[in-house]
């Protein structure tokens, strides 16, 4: 009987080892997903793809060269996790991909990238803020805008828009975006004047009630949480509770449905950063509604609802970058898409795409929404810059 | 015992058949990392072949605590988030430290023994040594904290010293996390751009040996003969009779306390070691994901490769390894063999894991190997008997 099951399990193995041979006909190219599909950021990534698979059913196929490939997307869930990203960035790299796009996070797009730049395959990074992920790389590129830029936004927005003097800054321990962005944000603030109390909760904390309370007793004016969702979720939750009446100021990362969900119905304000606010391109948010609602599996990685992320928005922007690569390539060959990515242009749905000579996208816009309680929208409240 | 008078010749060859099984692996991968061509297969086969052996070393130094002595530490992601550390921050080369400590002000420590040792002795050769040197630091710092952290807590027994060290654990990652150690841990980012696989190289004259594969293997290698070669001396005896019965061990004059701080710090200087190669291997390093999870999943390999066994742990790591990290990942691709299968997407690889991990802890408690030992000669004696039986069979 034992040996039975180990002959099946090793028998089962053993096929799995061929399965990733099947079989490629005619002209196919393979555009590279690098995105946490479980995790922290399982969320997040999932919208991210989201945005790459509408992009890919609405355009299936690339010309290059004067022939027609279809674009065959392969995925690679890194887990949110850095010590899993080499060996996700390693099944891309061995399923032959020509570009990758990802990932949403940071942590791990740079954990990545030595993978991506020893097989000589470039990456265009769709929602990785930090600067470290571009810097110093000729095959990391990136569409949406950077921490220190972002930071910066908040910072003037707090200041001029909400005329606060006191911040205090929640991140969580260990979470190098939180971390970061806070840093940035504290540089800006304290540049206009303003106070910044900063503090970090630990993993898997769920009681917030002690930092809301510190930040009432400082007297803050507003409560700066860019941590992600899942602990926003909280945040959201506790400070209504506690009816502090504090606003919440956030990043990019809350720029999702599940905010919305939390905040509905409750005495709350809450204002993102994002990089694309609703209303900007009503025919394509039309038509991405419609293609989620008609898959239940999109639906659910949705997060249940037809709302448009930002990130979704982001990863339909990246996928057509990638074309225009591709495009301007003229080949399939990783080394000559990488040779054509810093000429490449492209005015995507969240606006213009060209990269500067680090990689990074000239991006100097971030728009500001914020959470209406009663309808469970957002609510776009203004485009705010760096002066 | 009685075996000692057994003639000199055969004990000569006993290590034989094990000696040409391992010169042919390190050609093996001395041909991956230097001749085969890059195709979809090797490409996979090596990162999973480098991580196979780092978490075997892992594992090993784990089963030296948990099966070998009894103690129930559930420490290691803490030891190895230590080795890891300690190995980056002294192999930064100082020009990359204002990059990577971007928020702290360049860091404070501001130089790199590789490329000090690369200085003098010429690049690939300070590489190759620097990083053995920061790996022997690594696995020492592993080892002091483990001293210090074992007075108080190997007082304790089974599940209260699991508790004890998987708190500390959890406590030692804070630490590191914490802003105000930013300087040198760089808090809650990630640390980078220090010397890894890829830097092992061997210079004869003109011509360059990658050594990418074969590193981690020979580290990992001499470690574990060091444990192994523990396990079989007085120490290993005494270590294994605490954990059969304390009392009799105590009663037979072994110092109980003594002989459990030796186990702990030589575990945690190997699993320093160990995460001093995971972040060779990993490129980048973080914090974050040195969490209890990394600890079970040591844990869960030590079970299925036989409490008590060190062939079984490095059997046990190897498929554990390959399994999560190459083989399974087409259930998550959404076709199998040509086939679109619905529901195969993203998750479904890690739902059939654990019921593989479950069908092998249900039918197979005492794991792979149990706590016997893989041995070619054990092979050929089973392969001897086998076909005697069939013969008897036959026959009859």
């Amino acid at each position: 009987m034992k040996k039975t099951i180990a002959l099946l399990l090793a028998l089962a193995m053993f096929c799995c080892l061929f399965a990733g041979c099947g079989g490629q006909g005619g002209n196919t190219i393979k555009i590279g997903v690098y995105e946490p599909q479980s995790g922290d950021n399982g969320a997040g990534g999932k919208q991210e793809i989201l945005g790459m698979q509408y992009a890919n059913s609405l355009t299936p196929t690339v010309e290059i060269g004067g022939k027609t490939y279809n674009v065959e997307l392969v995925y690679a869930d890194n887990e949110s996790s850095t010590d899993k990203a080499v060996s996700a960035a390693t099944t891309l790299v061995s399923a032959g991909c020509s570009v990758v796009l990802g990932s949403y996070g940071s942590s791990v797009s740079i954990a990545a990238s030595d993978t991506f730049a020893a097989a000589g395959i470039p990456a265009i990074g769709v929602t990785c803020t930090n600067p470290q992920v571009t810097e110093g790389n000729d095959h990391y590129f990136r569409i949406c805008f950077l921490d220190p830029f972002q930071g910066t936004v908040l910072a003037n927005f707090a200041y001029e828009k909400l005329g606060a003097s006191t911040v205090y800054c929640l991140g969580q321990l260990g979470n190098d975006y939180d971390q970061g962005l806070i840093n940035y944000f504290k540089e800006a603030a304290e540049a206009l004047g303003m106070t910044v109390i900063t503090a970090e909760f630990p993993e898997n904390n769920s009681d917030f009630t002690s930092y809301l309370t510190t930040a009432k007793n400082e007297g803050a004016d507003v409560i700066f949480a860019p941590c992600s969702t899942s602990y926003a979720q909280l945040i959201v939750e506790q400070t209504a509770a506690q009816g502090l009446n504090i606003p919440l100021l956030a990043g990019d990362t809350w720029d999702s449905n599940v905010i919305l969900n939390a905040a509905q119905g409750k005495d709350s304000q809450i204002y993102v950063s994002t990089f694309y606010a609703e209303g900007g391109d009503p025919d394509f948010e039309a038509g991405i509604k419609e293609w989620i609602k008609g898959d239940a599996t999109n639906l659910a990685n949705n997060g249940g609802d037809d709302m448009v992320a930002a990130v979704t928005v982001m990863g339909y922007d990246a996928y057509y970058t990638a074309l225009e690569a591709l495009k301007a390539a003229g080949s399939t060959k990783p080394a000559d898409v990488k040779a054509a990515l810093p000429g490449v242009t492209y005015t995507g749905v969240s606006g213009a795409i060209a990269f500067n000579e680090i990689g990074d996208a000239e991006r100097d816009t971030a728009y500001i929404k914020m959470a209406n309680t009663e309808t469970g929208a957002w609510d776009f409240v203004a485009v705010q810059g760096v002066n | 015992m009685g075996k000692t008078l057994q003639n000199r010749q055969e004990n000569k060859l006993r290590y034989l058949p094990a000696i040409i099984a391992l010169s042919v692996l390190y050609i093996v991968l001395l041909l991956l990392d230097n001749v085969l061509p890059a195709n979809t297969f090797t490409l996979m086969l090596i990162p999973v072949l480098r991580k196979g052996a780092i978490y075997s070393l892992v594992c090993v130094s784990m089963n030296l605590l948990n099966g070998f002595t009894g103690l129930f530490s559930l420490g290691q992601a803490g030891f190895m988030l230590i080795g890891a550390y300690v190995y980056a921050i002294f192999s930064i080369p100082a020009d990359q430290h204002a990059a990577v400590y971007q928020y702290f002000e360049g860091g404070a420590i501001q130089f790199s023994i590789p490329e000090m040792l690369g200085n003098v002795l010429g690049t690939n050769a300070g590489n190759f040594l620097g990083a053995i040197i920061c790996i022997i630091i690594a696995g020492a710092v592993a080892a002091v904290f483990a001293a210090l952290i074992g007075i108080p807590v190997l007082r304790l027994k089974s599940d209260y010293l699991a508790i004890a060290t998987l708190g500390f654990a959890e406590i030692l990652r804070a630490v590191f996390q914490w802003n105000g150690l930013g300087a040198i841990t760089n808090g809650s980012n990630l640390l980078r751009k220090y010397t890894t696989f890829t830097d092992m190289n061997l210079q004869l004259g003109s011509i360059t040996i990658k050594l990418h594969s074969l590193f981690p293997f020979l580290i990992a290698m001499l470690s574990i003969l060091f444990i192994v070669l523990l396990i079989n001396s007085t120490y290993g005896r005494a270590f294994k009779a605490i954990r059969d019965d304390e009392v009799a061990a105590e009663a037979m004059g072994i110092n109980l306390f003594r002989h459990k701080m030796y186990a702990f710090i030589v575990s945690s200087f190997f699993a320093g070691v160990g995460g001093a190669l995971l972040a060779m291997f990993q490129t980048t390093i973080q914090a974050a994901a040195f969490k209890t999870a990394m600890t079970y999943e040591i844990l869960l390999m030590v079970v299925i490769g036989g409490i008590g066994s060190v062939s079984g742990s490095c059997i046990a790591a190897f498929l554990y390894i390959a399994c999560s990290e190459w083989w399974l990942r087409f259930l998550d691709s959404g076709s199998f063999l040509g086939i679109t299968v619905p529901f195969f997407r993203d998750g479904f690889r890690k739902v059939v894991f654990s019921v593989i991990i479950m069908v092998i802890v249900l039918f197979f408690s005492r794991g792979i190997m149990g706590d016997k030992e893989l041995s070619f000669r054990g092979l050929i004696s089973k392969l001897q008997k086998k076909s005697k039986k069939k013969e008897e069979a036959d026959n009859g």
